[in-house]
């Protein structure tokens, strides 16, 4: 069976690389971006069956990136779990428009991270 | 009856007399010698009874007053004159005593009058002294919605000129809508006591009033006038969204570096790292982040001391090279790993300043340590200072070949939590670094700072602090 993919996008480096062993530990083929932009061009290159995001990142924040990609018809599919440091930088309103799975406030865990890919992608599968 | 007195009335009787006979006479043309004696009694009876008159003028003057006020004087026959004129006296003395009582008692309820009104004067005055001293808007309109009252601070605020004679119609004289409709309701409902947040357009910026509304009743619970009391809160307001974004601000950057703390100890507890190297790796990046978790407390806590005033500062003379000097030295390891030469200025002479020396160090090292943070590989870095003799003030520049600050950040670089985004990539930073250089430059030792930047070809930072007046030799 095919690893899953994950691609990470955090302009932390140490959440970037902390989530990416995390998620390769548990079976997943990970790629990591440090900012939205790199991440829309990742996503739309490799398709990543779910995207971990930051909200806050430099050139182009979480928000963007996600708006672009559920305008470009191959990537608007895919779920999105974002990470912030801010716990209510997204209302229920945007978070519903733009689609976002769930979201995690920082400080996290990598065991909640993984617990709620796997949520995800369960009810995407469903679906 | 004196026998004086008789006289005098047979005198006025036979005047009388006399006067009859000689108009009788004169009627039937008696001898002209008949006319003449009836002249002399003539005469003989007005001076009688002038006389009279004189000597009792005073008790006539009594009766005629008596019986012009109604005294209770009963003029009978029976009654003697002397007892008459007695009785007549004594009442009138009576009432000249009462009248003299009632007069006395106006007097006095004059003075009291007088006093109390002097007294209400007084008070008045002293309520629009302190109305018009008072920075709030203080506004009063009666049951006709009109202004009634109204200090300086409402005559500012609202642009009118207050007149007691000529009372303003609200709606006229208030350019908030909202307000004049609040003063409305406030009276219909006969709420005693309203309290209102209105936003007011002054000069082309909204201004925020924390407005009181209070009724005055009368006893049958009528409401009288409506008083308007509105307090600028604008000030507070922001400072009050100032703490709100400071303390968003650094929950994120305190968040940030717990994450990856928190993150790496569950990974190392949940036995991720697989070998020995990469649990070596988890521990150092635990490490990093709680050393940059604590040089964020420290700067927070820095800048927060200085705002406040309660900084320990220790003022000394120093030589402004020499605290350059060595700041560089403790930046050219740093500036080696990433091949970047500084150049440090050449020694002048009389750059005495009067600082503390850790903080000034503390803001060079800053500056040098953000210059080779966002400079490429094998860039240069150039300290420079330059004297102004004439103006009392030394200059320190720090130029960089760096990536260089967009035009729009520029100016907000020294702001508190400020970061440039399109730097990010180069440099991790809490955005407090160069608000602390600002503060400890500005606040403590009087300067000031200043930055300028051409993107993709570097920035120049730097900070102009007051020469020692008087040129001390003395070199720390």
């Amino acid at each position: 069976m095919e690893n899953r993919k994950a691609l990470v996008v955090d302009d932390e480096f140490h959440i970037v690389q902390v989530v990416a062993i995390k998620l390769k530990n548990n079976g997943f083929d990970v790629v990591t971006a440090e900012n939205g932009s790199d991440g829309y061009d990742l996503a739309s290159e490799t398709l990543p069956d779910i995207i971990i995001s930051d909200y806050q990142m430099p050139i182009m924040s979480g928000v963007e990136m996600i708006e672009k990609l559920r305008q470009n018809p191959e990537t608007a599919h895919i779920p999105v779990i974002m990470l912030t440091a801010r716990g209510f930088a997204i209302e229920d309103e945007q978070k519903e428009q733009l689609r976002v799975s769930a979201c995690l406030s920082k400080p996290f865990s990598p065991r909640e991270v993984l617990a709620t890919i796997e949520d995800v992608l369960k009810q995407d599968a469903a679906v | 009856m004196k026998t004086e007195q008789k006289i005098w009335i047979a005198l006025a009787a036979a005047g009388c007399v006399g006067a009859l006979v000689a108009m009788i006479a004169v009627a039937t043309s008696m001898p002209t010698g008949i006319p003449i004696v009836a002249a002399l009694i003539i005469c003989a009876s007005i001076i009688g009874n002038l006389v009279v008159l004189f000597k009792h003028a005073d008790r006539l003057q009594k009766i005629a007053s008596a019986l012009s006020v109604g005294s209770q004087v009963r003029m009978t026959a029976a009654y003697p004159p002397d007892s008459l004129l007695k009785e007549i006296g004594t009442a009138s003395q009576r009432f000249m005593d009462e009248t003299n009582e009632k007069v006395k008692t106006l007097q006095n309820e004059n003075t009291d009058i007088s006093l109390q009104l002097q007294l209400t004067q007084r008070r008045k005055n002293s309520i629009e002294a302190i109305l018009n001293s008072i920075r709030d808007a203080v506004m009063v309109t009666d049951d006709r919605d009109r202004i009634i009252l109204a200090n300086a601070a409402a005559e500012t605020l609202f642009g009118f000129e207050f007149d007691p004679l000529q009372p303003l119609v609200t709606e006229e004289a208030v350019s908030s809508d909202e307000l004049v409709a609040a003063i409305s309701k406030c009276r219909t409902s006969k709420t005693a006591h309203v309290r209102h947040e209105l936003t007011f357009e002054k000069d082309e910026q909204p201004i925020t009033y924390d407005t009181v509304l209070s009724c005055v009743e009368d006893d049958k619970g009528n409401v009288l006038q409506v008083v308007a009391v509105l307090h600028d809160i604008t000030r507070e307001k922001e400072i009050s969204q100032m703490k709100n974004d400071f303390v968003s601000h650094v929950s994120h950057e305190l968040k940030t570096p717990l994450a990856s703390i928190n993150a790496y100890a569950e990974m190392l507890v949940d036995g991720e790292a697989e070998d020995a190297e990469t649990v070596q790796q988890f521990c150092g990046v635990i490490q990093g982040q709680a050393q940059r978790l604590s040089r964020l407390i420290e700067d927070i806590l820095n800048i927060s001391r200085i705002e406040s005033g309660l900084v320990k500062v220790s003022k000394k003379t120093h030589s402004l090279a020499l605290v350059i000097r060595d700041s560089v030295e403790m930046i050219t390891s740093y500036a080696q790993e990433k091949s970047i030469t500084v150049h440090s200025p050449a020694s002048i002479l009389y750059d005495q300043v009067t600082i503390d020396r850790d903080m000034i160090s503390q803001v060079v090292i800053n500056l040098l340590s953000n210059a080779v943070k966002y400079t490429p590989a094998n860039g240069e870095i150039t300290v420079r200072t330059d004297l102004n003799e004439i103006e009392g003030q030394i200059t320190v520049m720090i130029t960089d070949t760096g990536v260089g600050i967009p035009a729009e950040d520029v100016d907000h670089v020294f702001d508190k939590f400020y970061r440039v985004k399109a730097n990010n990539k180069y440099a991790k930073g809490t955005g407090l670094g160069l608000n602390l250089v600002k503060q400890i430059v500005e606040t403590v030792h009087g300067g000031s700072v200043f930055v300028t930047s051409t993107t993709g070809e570097g920035s120049t930072f730097g900070f102009v602090l007051p020469l020692l007046k008087e040129t001390a030799t003395q070199t720390v």
